[in-house]
């Protein structure tokens, strides 16, 4: 097992995340896309924090930080979705262009 | 080494394909596949705390939201909104691809990478470890993230409250 493969495996899956906020228009699944991507730093974070031993802690508790700003965001943004649903009857982003310059 | 593998196949063969359903239930269940196999990740970093937090928070608490999202909003197949043109999808495909080989290549290429990860130390996860760290040394950004959560549930009650 080297650093190498978690951060392989961090980079797919900020990959694939990138390809859901890019590639899709359902706001729901663009929400779990970045989940995704989410979910890669950290593995990535924990990868060099494993490498620099003295620094697990600091690691352990800024990947808990980002486990708290990812489940605040996700409250967030599925209440504006349910907003966005009631007002506009749709989840696709292609169709809500109120804000185009 | 066995493990990691499969771990790391079925997250990203997860991740493929909840970003590929057509259907967001689909999307959220093979969602739920992704996470379980990052916590056998995490486990094999030597971070079993982590590993029972991300099954707790990810599972548990936004996994659920999700899935209680959607069942409240009972789309109909046609309200799944238009897919892009198939080119569009392929060239963004291609684009995601570009970004993986961008990050990964110099990845492969570095010889200083080659060196087995040195053993897991002796209290790196332990939830003692964690907690101490927690509670003394980072208890500001702990304090922070629950004010953030705070907010983040007070906005989210404001947001989806219907206008009386």
């Amino acid at each position: 097992m080297t650093v190498r493969d978690y951060l392989v495996l961090s980079a797919a899956m900020f990959a694939i995340g990138a390809y859901g906020v890019l590639g899709r228009r359902n706001l729901l699944i663009l929400l779990m896309s970045v989940e995704l991507m989410l979910n890669g730093v950290n593995i990535a974070l924990l990868a060099f924090a494993r490498v620099h031993a003295a620094t697990g802690e600091h690691a352990h508790v800024l990947v808990l930080v980002a486990m708290g700003v990812a489940a605040a965001e996700v409250a967030v943004g599925l209440a504006i979705v349910i907003a966005v649903f009631r007002n506009r009857k749709t989840v696709d982003t292609g169709r809500l262009g109120s804000l185009r310059g | 080494m066995i493990v990691f593998g499969a771990a790391a196949a079925a997250s990203v063969i997860a991740g493929v394909l909840v970003v590929t359903r057509r259907n967001p239930v689909y999307s959220a269940i093979w969602m739920l596949v992704c996470f379980l196999a990052f916590a056998v990740v995490y486990l094999k970093l030597g971070a079993p705390f982590l590993a029972a937090m991300h099954v707790l928070v990810y599972t548990g608490a936004i996994l659920v939201l999700f899935l209680f999202v959607i069942m409240l909003l009972n789309l109909q197949p046609e309200e799944y909104g238009r897919e892009l043109p198939l080119s569009t999808r392929v060239f963004t495909a291609l684009l995601c691809l570009g970004l993986f080989a961008f990050i990964a290549v110099p990845l492969v290429r570095d010889e200083a990478l080659d060196r087995p990860l040195p053993p897991v130390p002796a209290d790196f996860g332990s939830v003692r470890h964690v907690g101490e760290a927690l509670f003394t040394k980072h208890a500001l950004p702990f304090e922070l993230v629950s004010v953030l959560i705070l907010v983040a549930i007070f906005g989210g009650v404001l947001l989806a409250k219907r206008k009386a």
